[in-house]
């Protein structure tokens, strides 16, 4: 048996039912997903103002001044000029803000990069053939195919995508094979990102229907706070079941008769 | 049949998506389980996990929110039950706002599974904001990034935190990442710079982009969506789920992958349709 809330019955709903507003787009745009699209961003941007105030602004400038710690002043004075960007007249002083954003984060991230994105793969896209002989051979299946095949096609086609950007070399029909196999390898790394983000898009789906159907939930009977009786004689997945199946009945019904009126109304303009 | 196949190229594309929901839930309600082969990228952190020593800590930064749950729920829960079977502590701190009030409530449902004492075993500290300034920080001091954990305690003071002050402290980092800030801004920060022992969990968009680091050593382990989540669960429930407590913990992403495979199915055979709608009606429509 789990306790639970009337909050907590109401939230499940809200979740059911802002899942199938959104879903209801599918169909067609409609005044349901309109007000579950709404009510995300006006959710989202509430949120994340406040999260910005208590996370950011609080901590990191307001109770410094109310300590009177002058040099916090400094970032003041900074987003007082970024501000500035909204006068026509005064708007060249937010360069000196932005300006040493760009430049904070420049030093931050070039560093980065040079040695994490450029440095260590470079060394690493040129495998140790011998190693590679040693622990897999030419091709290992059990391995997903390591092996000194797989480096080969490694070194070559990250060849051929290099020379394949490589614009200033003359045209011929050397660098047009070379071309050829870089575009390949490119679309094959594009193919093998599209296929992922396919995946990715499937489990968030799936996700939702896991919650739609209880699948999040072990299944145990409900029982409301403070009463000793269960809530029904259904178990939480039924109940949630229950409810979605409901509240779709509900939001289809309401989209059928709005679409109902909308047909009607060019006859009734025309009339 | 030609009418028909052309007919087929022009449906209403709502049939698709019906089609796509009927792939997903009647194998929901009906479970059908497909065999799976684990990752040895998946592997690599299972392994790497079952060296560390009891009493080791760990430093898991939960970015993500609930946009990417149903990918990284799965991992983020099964990864906490196997620190905890090990009798390994966890510090956890996000760098994603919406990240704290989802993760921490499975983190004290998990904690209290296995008798784990807050402050002890394990302790949230909250979200930093600032990026990769907040990554630098973390790096360089972590109590100084969070002087306060998420029940507002003094960091400094908490005995789970004792000799622990630097990212390289810990054991080992396990960076389960939605996007940015993520895995991809710690390699690029500190993960070079302090010679972490860094594994990332992370979205199906986004694991073709940290392959790389994997293969460069710069990550140990990587899980890529549901199924490197379900691959993760099969080798840490298998060993521990019926005698360490962890009799509680679902298989969540498993029962999903074999719905994902049947929404891949699914794709397959949509595209194979089409292209053979495509090859036998096009002279036709030429003409």
């Amino acid at each position: 048996m789990e306790t639970v809330s009337l909050i907590d019955l109401f939230g499940i709903w809200v979740s059911i039912f802002l899942t199938l507003a959104i879903f209801s787009f599918l169909y067609d745009d409609n005044p349901i997903y309109k007000l579950a699209e709404n009510l995300f961003l006006g959710i989202s941007i509430g949120i994340g103002t406040i999260e910005i105030y208590y996370g950011v602004f609080k901590p990191n400038l307001i109770d410094h001044l109310a300590d009177l710690r002058w040099q916090s002043f400094i970032p003041l004075g900074l987003l007082f000029l970024l501000m500035m960007k909204i006068t026509k007249k005064y708007s060249y002083f937010a360069r000196l803000p932005i300006a040493f954003i760009v430049a904070a984060f420049a030093g931050v991230k070039l560093t980065g990069e040079a040695n994490a994105n450029l440095m260590t793969p470079i060394a690493e896209s040129m495998p140790d053939l011998q190693a590679s002989w040693a622990q897999y051979g030419f091709w290992s299946w059990e391995n997903d195919g390591a092996g000194v095949f797989s480096d080969l096609v490694l070194v070559l086609g990250l060849s051929a995508c290099l020379l394949h950007f490589y614009f200033s070399a003359k045209p011929n029909r050397a660098m047009s094979g070379v071309s050829k196999v870089g575009i390949t390898v490119l679309m094959l790394s594009f193919g093998a990102s599209f296929g992922y983000t396919v995946m990715g898009r499937i489990s968030l789906a799936i996700g939702r229907f896991q919650e739609l159907l209880g699948l999040d939930k072990t299944e145990a009977q409900w029982m409301l706070e403070g009463s000793e009786e269960p809530l029904s004689t259904m178990t939480n997945v039924s109940i949630v079941r229950w409810m979605t199946v409901v509240t779709a009945v509900v939001i289809i019904l309401i989209i059928a008769r709005w679409k109902r009126q909308q047909n009607n109304e060019p006859t009734d303009q025309a009339g | 049949m030609i009418r028909q196949l052309i007919r087929f190229q022009n449906m209403d594309r709502r049939w698709i998506f019906l089609g796509m929901a009927l792939a997903i839930v009647v194998p929901l309600l009906a479970p059908i389980n497909f065999p799976f082969k684990i990752d040895e990228r998946v592997e690599a952190i299972y392994e790497k996990i079952e060296s560390l020593e009891a009493g080791d800590t760990v430093f898991i930064s939960a970015d993500f929110d609930p946009a990417s749950r149903p990918e990284l729920e799965p991992f983020y829960r099964a990864n906490l039950h196997h620190f905890f079977a090990k009798d390994v502590k966890v510090v956890i701190g996000s760098l994603w706002p919406f990240a704290p009030p989802m993760v921490n409530p499975w983190l004290e449902e998990i904690a209290a599974d296995h008798g784990k004492v807050d402050g002890e075993d394990f302790v949230f500290l909250g979200f930093k904001d600032g990026k990769e300034l907040a990554i630098k920080l973390i790096a360089d001091d972590v109590v100084k990034a969070f002087p306060k954990d998420l029940k507002e305690r003094d960091t400094a003071t908490l005995p789970i935190m004792e000799g622990k002050r630097q990212l390289q402290d810990f054991a080992l980092m396990m960076s389960v990442s939605a996007g940015f800030p993520g895995t991809r801004e710690y390699v690029l920060q500190v993960q070079g710079q302090y010679n972490l022992d860094m594994a990332s969990a992370t979205t199906a968009v986004s694991a073709p982009d940290y392959v790389p680091y994997y293969k460069s050593n710069q990550l140990f382990g990587l899980s890529g969506g549901m199924p490197g989540s379900a691959q993760y669960e099969k080798l840490v429930y298998d060993k521990y789920g019926n005698d360490s407590g962890l009799i509680n913990a679902r298989p969540i992403a498993t029962q999903a992958l074999n719905v994902l495979n049947m929404g891949h199915l699914f794709i397959v055979l949509l595209i194979l349709m089409g292209n053979v709608a495509f090859f036998l009606t096009r002279n036709i429509e030429e003409a």
